[in-house]
């Protein structure tokens, strides 16, 4: 590969589709998302569904408790829609934040979307509420494989602040197909947590560039735990969401069975790597050190030939 | 008979012993040690070089190795006590006396050995006010100093954090002292020539390449929207009211937010070659955005910024670089330029009172000065006039002749009403007078004095200080910005409406902006993956600011 790398200028633009993913707060994600004016929500800020917990803890609550659901058209078909907001407790379950998206694919299983989109923001389970966090997980995991079965995509967005961690990363992990941009981290123990557990030898979560190269979204790309690579605008999630819907494989034993299979090669060629750049130099990059630095245009060029971290599992 | 040649015959005297340890004028890393204590003599005075960035760490580490026995009550004159050996050798004995600057990371440490008696104190100074005193009463005996490579003649190339190093051998070497270089490595031919080899007596090869802090670095994914909102109204209501061009510019997020939006809203507003066309500055990565769309003339260097050396090699019609293509900086004349030749300084600050005054020290903090005092005040000495300085000057007013009325310098203070942890930024009293006490300082370390303060901007508008008449109109000036604190509760509405009707205070919407506007879509760069872009590449952050 070439060291040489194109700068993109960086946009100044004010248009909605140019702008930031991981800057936008839940709403304007879904809002550019979606065809424009067509996102109507259930159960919004307005009717004040809060968290019975957080003034236990003297905390503030939010209206809508940071999860913000409904339905919408995405180029023209019928979907349904969850967002997260990161900026609201670390986008973190709670009751009413988990129960709100378990009602949503409920809903799905009734009026059968072309799909459901889940927009991550989160850094897994409020502590706060842990046990109906936890369970709300344990609902969700188990009504994304209803969805699923039932023949809807269920698509996963990760790019926001927050990443996709703990409780979200487990959920991440039984959708249809998941998009990641380069902020995006996707994971289930944080930085912190790991380094906390194990000491900073073993990861040092000051240094940004290792947890990026470890959990960013390029890396997950290139394993193959995301689908798709999207560059950090709302516009190119909506793209990355329209090619991922009809992508999205049929939930049923051969994929399951290819999944397992696609897991227990990957743990059998990389277990024993120390670091990201390491696999990377296993799938046959030249020049892994090159890789954080490199454009979208760039990194879908090195994936395209790599035709292994393309796959139909999941 | 006098003998006037008694400081050059003590100087031939600590070579001579020091010459055993050396190789010619080359000392390996393990021998420092025995180099410093053959040239030490108790009480000398010592420059450790070291600032807020580059540090002569091997040195300071061999220094703090010395034997107190041989080597004690040195007198320190530097202008950062940084490292943890900066003090150590204070708890050892080896120095008993400190003259300095700056003492960020260290500010509590100092505080609590001052408070003990640990360290006799001289003064706290600006960088120019302790350079200055290198050449009338702090002389160093010994200098101890850091470079990127010597050749075996001792000519030292500093690389692009020059920074105090010439000024402080410019002192040692011409006045009979010893000077001492650490270096990451010995070469054949150094890249450029920064101190001529007969300054530098020894040359040390270290262990490790000395440390530099990235301290000028601010992540645009941390600017927020109420510091975009004061940076909207510092350059609609301050910069472009007084057409602003030459300036020096904080350290803080307020500042980097303003250096982000000139490529956005100041453009605009139609600003671009109007206003912040030249600095002195340390190569700030937020303004690579801003001197990639045609901003910046261009910019004089105090120090270097970890990372930034391949950006400023590409952009030589910018910054000061030598013939070898690096930056060559220097703090002396920066801070000189920031003094002289700029018509504004615009920074943050901790605690602000009732007439302006402000302090970056707390209770038992002892941060120290830096350049900001100089930066951050109003040169009688200037006499070249600029229509921003004309006009300030006429703002402020006052009596007499008006024909001999100078100009002033604009020393804008930009503040969030509170502060990290929700503490007030306006006191009623200074924190730095309570330390002074305890202490028995016999002048309370006051950053910017009320009399050099021009304009306080927070999120809730901007006082002009010069168009106070009063000390009281000065008083509900600043109370009249200073948002929900004690201070601001405590204003006097009627009188704070009638400052606003004279234009003394201006609220977002006196100026035509609109809070709701200050979104941070209007950074140029919203990460430092944007600034890397910007520099179409040649901006290579450290690890910690990556989030790729």
């Amino acid at each position: 590969m070439d060291r040489e790398t194109t700068w993109k200028p960086v946009t100044l633009s004010t248009a909605p589709l140019d702008q930031s993913w991981y800057e936008a707060s839940a709403r304007a994600r879904l809002a550019g998302l979606l065809d424009a004016d067509s996102f109507a929500e259930f159960i919004g800020p307005e009717q004040r569904m809060m968290s019975p917990h957080l003034p236990l803890f003297d905390l503030p609550r939010a209206f809508d408790d940071g999860m913000i659901v409904g339905r919408g058209r995405l180029a023209g078909r019928d979907v349904l829609a969850a967002a997260q907001e990161g900026r609201f407790m670390g986008g973190a379950f709670g009751e009413i934040h988990g129960a709100k998206l378990v009602g949503l694919l409920r809903a799905a299983l009734v009026v059968k979307p072309a799909a459901v989109l889940i927009l991550f923001d989160t850094g897994g389970v409020r502590l706060q509420e842990a046990n109906a966090g936890e369970t709300a997980i344990a609902e969700i995991m188990r009504a994304i494989t209803q969805v699923r079965a039932a023949g809807i995509p269920v698509v996963g967005l990760i790019g926001g602040r927050a990443g996709c961690y703990g409780g979200g990363g487990l959920i991440a992990g039984t959708c249809a197909r998941l998009v990641i941009s380069e902020g995006g981290r996707l994971s289930v123990s944080g930085p912190e947590v790991i380094e906390t557990n194990k000491g900073a030898e073993e990861f040092d979560s000051r240094d940004r560039a290792l947890v990026w190269r470890t959990m960013g979204g390029k890396h997950r790309r290139l394993i193959g735990a995301a689908d798709a690579f999207a560059d950090d605008t709302i516009g190119a999630f909506r793209e990355a969401a329209l090619t991922a819907i009809p992508a999205a494989p049929a939930f049923d034993l051969p994929t399951l069975e290819a999944e397992q299979a696609r897991l227990e090669a990957r743990l059998e060629r990389f277990g024993d790597a120390r670091d990201a750049t390491e696999i990377w130099g296993r799938l046959g990059i030249n020049d892994p050190a090159a890789v954080p630095g490199l454009t979208t245009e760039a990194f879908d060029t090195l994936l395209a030939g790599l035709p292994e971290v393309s796959h139909d599992a999941r | 008979m006098t003998d006037w040649r008694q400081e050059r015959t003590a100087r031939e005297a600590r070579l001579e012993r020091a010459r055993r340890h050396a190789d010619g004028k080359v000392v390996p890393a393990a021998r420092v040690v025995d180099l410093l204590e053959a040239i030490l003599q108790p009480g000398d005075r010592v420059c450790l070089e070291g600032d807020n960035q580059k540090q002569a760490d091997c040195l300071a580490r061999g220094l703090s190795a010395c034997d107190p026995a041989r080597v004690h009550d040195l007198h320190m004159v530097q202008s950062g006590i940084v490292l943890p050996e900066h003090l150590d050798i204070f708890e050892q004995g080896i120095a008993r006396r400190l003259d300095y600057s700056y003492s960020g990371p260290q500010g509590a440490r100092i505080a609590k050995m001052l408070y003990g008696g640990q360290i006799e104190l001289g003064a706290v100074h600006t960088y120019l006010e302790l350079f200055a005193r290198y050449f009338i009463d702090l002389t160093p005996n010994v200098a101890l100093i850091a470079g990127v490579s010597a050749d075996r003649e001792g000519n030292l190339y500093t690389g692009p954090n020059t920074e105090d190093t010439p000024t402080v051998v410019e002192a040692t070497a011409f006045k009979n002292g010893v000077v001492v270089a650490q270096v990451n490595e010995i070469v054949d031919r150094v890249p450029r020539v920064d101190i001529p080899g007969d300054r530098i007596d020894f040359v040390v090869e270290a262990d490790k390449p000395f440390y530099v802090e990235p301290l000028f670095t601010r992540d645009p994914a941390a600017v927020t929207e109420t510091q975009i909102l004061m940076a909207m109204m510092a350059i609609k209501g301050i910069y472009a009211e007084y057409g602003i061009r030459r300036l020096n510019h904080g350290i803080g997020f307020g500042t980097a937010a303003i250096e982000l939006l000139l490529p956005t809203y100041a453009e605009r507003l139609g600003l671009k070659g109007k206003i912040a066309t030249h600095w002195a500055l340390n190569p700030h990565p937020s303004l690579i955005p801003a001197i990639e769309s045609g901003w910046v003339s261009q910019i004089h260097c105090f120090g270097s910024e970890v990372g930034m050396d391949n950006y400023i090699r590409a952009r030589p019609d910018v910054f000061f670089t030598g013939s070898d293509g690096s930056l060559r900086s220097n703090r002396a004349f920066c801070q000189t330029a920031g003094l002289y030749a700029c018509d504004l300084f615009i920074g943050s600050t901790l605690q602000i009172d009732l007439q302006g005054h402000s302090s970056t020290v707390t209770t038992n903090r002892v941060a120290g000065f830096g350049g900001a005092p100089n930066m951050g005040s109003d040169p009688h000495g200037r006499r070249h006039p600029s229509d921003t300085w004309m006009k300030a000057g006429r703002e402020a007013g006052g009596t007499g002749d008006p024909a001999l009325r100078r100009g002033r310098k604009l020393v804008v203070q930009l503040v969030e009403t509170f502060g990290d942890k929700l503490v007030p930024a306006f006191v009623e009293r200074l924190d730095a007078l309570e330390l002074a006490r305890k202490l028995n300082l016999e002048l309370a370390p006051v950053m910017v004095y009320a009399d050099d303060v021009t304009h306080i901007v927070t999120e809730e508008g901007i006082a002009n200080l010069l168009l106070c008449r009063t000390l009281d109109e000065r008083e509900q000036a600043i109370r009249g910005v200073a948002g929900y604190t004690e201070v601001g509760r405590g204003r006097d509405h009627a009188e704070v409406e009638r400052l606003r009707a004279r234009g003394v205070i201006r609220r977002p919407e006196d100026l035509g902006i609109e809070p709701l506007d200050a979104d941070r879509s209007l950074l140029a760069a919203r990460s430092i993956k944007d600034l890397v872009h910007w520099s179409g590449g040649l901006y290579e952050p450290p690890a910690k600011f990556r989030n790729w």
